[in-house]
């Protein structure tokens, strides 16, 4: 049967073996022979379930008693068939059941991928978030800095500039003087040694101060913090500065070796430009011991200018270089670096549509590659 | 829906009475069973109750045959009102061609009735099939009862409804079943006819319709 409440036909209701029995029962009961038919035969007696003929009653037997064994049939069949219609109805409604669990689980399976889905872009939208917040704290910590390093170093420079003045002129003078009183005194071996001596000591204080002063100068150009705007700069001249800086604050000699070539000017910030450059050379410093070498190489290919600072100090191991350039990162023992210095270089190289490449091997050394791309190279 | 099978020009059509628990829907068919004699009447099967109650549904199938040769069956069936049947309930009342709501006068009842009627509503919307358009007749039974509420209050209330008037019934003592019945008929003729063009094909209008399929025994009370 296809619903339950669909017609039911005799075989639905009954097997073959099962009309077969009846049939033998009632011919025994009648006393000749009966059987159940499908199809209608002459002299047969309809069955009728429901209005509907469904069977015939087929019989040597008198009119009346194939009469009175059809409803006895039909009697019989009315039974079968409310067993039958429970039992399909039950069946019915507990597929429908069933598909309506397997609906619903579906649509709690499909809700609960929706929530985790949702969740996660809530995950990565966090992290973005603390990101952004951590970029921005590096670049207000980073300015913050700068702004008071320069104000020290504009402030020194400008403290030391007179001073530095009169003591050139007054070492100058004094040599004068000097030239003065050896014509005055009288020759003689020991007091030629002493002038000489003399000579000697104030022409070292004098190269002293001009070294000084040529500090002050590179502390002028580092500290250039107000600069607001882009202005051509010249990159050789910047790291230059950079290296001498480097070698000022150093405690050791530290090997410098410079190879520029002839750049043309590059618009950008000269103070942030210089704070890059140092802070690449600071960690090749880090990475040296007393035979080490720092190159310092520029050049100029097409429209892209490399700046390569180069050392032969320890390398970078390679789980250290993945995160070499987080801000706060650090290898170095705490105290002696923020961590910020290769992250700080890399925000402004990125500030002037630069990038910087790293490439590093244990106990060989680092090579760091600033690559500035000029838009207006001829 | 009704199934029409044009290679025996026969035409099946179901009605269903639906109501809460105990509201009288089995002794409604039952009466029917007695009272009704109309062309042809099958036999009245209750499938199983248990202390009365209707578990699966109750069938009765009647039919007539029209000169023009249209076999037209009708089985009216019951549901099982009480509410863990719901399963039972929706498959009764998937196809049907028209719903017999019987409600229950008694004032304590009024609230299963509602709850019977919102879940008529939904099983409908669940089967794909809308409580505006299909013909409907909303029986309120046991009028026998002290406590039943007063029939003015009752159509009052049904009054702005598309159900209105309703049908009232002692199903216990065979009134208004027939009646209900026939209101039922006459509200499923007009959505037939314009389906199957009773008139028109099968010479069956709905004066005919409605008198053949619902003839009386005798009436109970002219
Ligand atoms: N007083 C009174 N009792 C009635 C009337 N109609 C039915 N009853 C009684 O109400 C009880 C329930 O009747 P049923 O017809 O079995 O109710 P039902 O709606 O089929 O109930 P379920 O099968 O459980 O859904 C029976 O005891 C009936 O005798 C009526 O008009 N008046
Ligand atoms: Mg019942």
């Amino acid at each position: 049967m296809r619903s339950f409440e669909d017609d039911p036909r005799l075989a639905d209701l009954l097997s073959a073996d099962q009309q077969a029995r009846l049939g033998q029962l009632i011919g025994a009961l009648g006393g000749g022979r009966v059987s159940l038919e499908e199809q209608h035969q002459a002299g047969a007696e309809p069955l009728e379930f429901n209005l509907e003929t469904i069977g015939w009653l087929q019989g040597e037997l008198p009119a009346e008693r194939l009469d009175a064994a059809a409803r006895l049939v039909e009697f019989v069949l009315l039974f079968v068939a409310k067993y039958r219609l429970a039992a399909n109805l039950h069946n019915d409604t507990t597929e429908a059941s069933f598909a309506e669990l397997q609906r619903q689980h579906a649509a709690l399976q499909a809700s609960e991928a929706r929530y985790k889905a949702l969740s996660e872009q809530l995950q990565e939208r966090v992290e973005d978030q603390v990101k952004v917040i951590e970029q921005a704290q590096q670049q207000l910590y980073e300015t913050a800095r700068l702004r008071a390093v320069g104000q020290l170093a504009a402030g020194v420079a400008h403290e030391i500039n007179n001073p530095i003045g009169f003591i050139t002129s007054n070492l100058r003078v004094a040599g004068d003087y000097l030239d003065e009183l050896a014509e005055k005194v009288p020759g003689g071996h020991s007091a030629s040694l002493l002038l000489d001596d003399f000579r000697a000591l104030l022409r070292e204080s004098l190269s002293g101060t001009q070294r000084i002063a040529r500090i002050v100068a590179d502390l002028k150009t580092f500290s250039n913090i107000d600069q607001a705007d882009f202005i051509p700069c010249d990159l050789n001249a910047l790291l230059t500065t950079s290296c001498h800086l480097l070698q000022a604050e150093s405690q050791q000699a530290i090997d410098v070796r410079l190879d520029l070539a002839p750049l043309p000017k590059l618009a950008g910030y000269p103070a942030k430009l210089s704070q890059a450059f140092f802070n690449v050379l600071d960690n090749a410093a880090k990475a040296i011991d007393a035979e080490g070498v720092i190159r310092v190489g520029s050049r100029l290919a097409e429209d892209v200018i490399e700046v390569i600072i180069e050392d032969n100090g320890t390398g970078i191991p390679p789980d250290v270089q993945e995160r070499i350039f987080d801000p706060f990162f650090t290898t170095r023992a705490v105290g002696s670096g923020t961590g910020l210095g290769l992250s700080v270089a890399r925000d402004i190289m990125r500030a002037h549509r630069g990038e910087i490449l790293l490439d590093s091997q244990v106990g060989a050394g680092t090579r760091v590659t600033l690559r500035f791309t000029c838009p207006n190279t001829p | 829906m009704a199934e029409y099978l044009d290679s025996e020009r026969k035409l099946n059509l179901k009605v269903v009475y639906y109501g809460p628990a105990l509201s009288g829907k089995t002794t409604n068919l039952m009466q029917l069973h007695t009272l009704l004699n109309p062309q042809r009447k099958g036999e009245l099967m209750v499938l199983e109750t248990r202390d009365d109650r209707t578990l699966f549904f109750d069938m009765l199938p009647i039919g007539l045959r029209s000169q023009e040769g249209l076999d037209l069956r009708l089985k009216l069936y019951t549901v099982p009102g009480q509410v863990q049947h719901d399963s039972t309930r929706k498959a009764v009342l998937s196809r049907a061609d028209g719903v017999i709501f019987v409600a229950d006068s008694q004032l304590s009842q009024q609230d299963n009735n509602a709850t019977a009627f919102d879940n008529l509503a939904d099983n409908l919307q669940k089967l794909g099939m809308d409580i505006e358009s299909l013909p409907l007749v909303v029986q309120f039974n046991k009028r026998d009862l002290p406590d039943a509420i007063d029939e003015a209050t009752l159509q009052a209330r049904w009054a702005q409804t598309p159900w209105s008037p309703l049908s009232l019934a002692s199903a216990l003592n065979g009134e208004g079943v027939v009646e209900s019945f026939r209101q039922l008929l006459r509200r499923l003729y007009p959505v037939l006819d314009r389906e199957y063009q009773l008139a028109g094909r099968h010479g069956i209008d709905a004066e005919a319709f409605v008198r053949q399929l619902s003839a009386a025994h005798e009436a109970p009370h002219a």
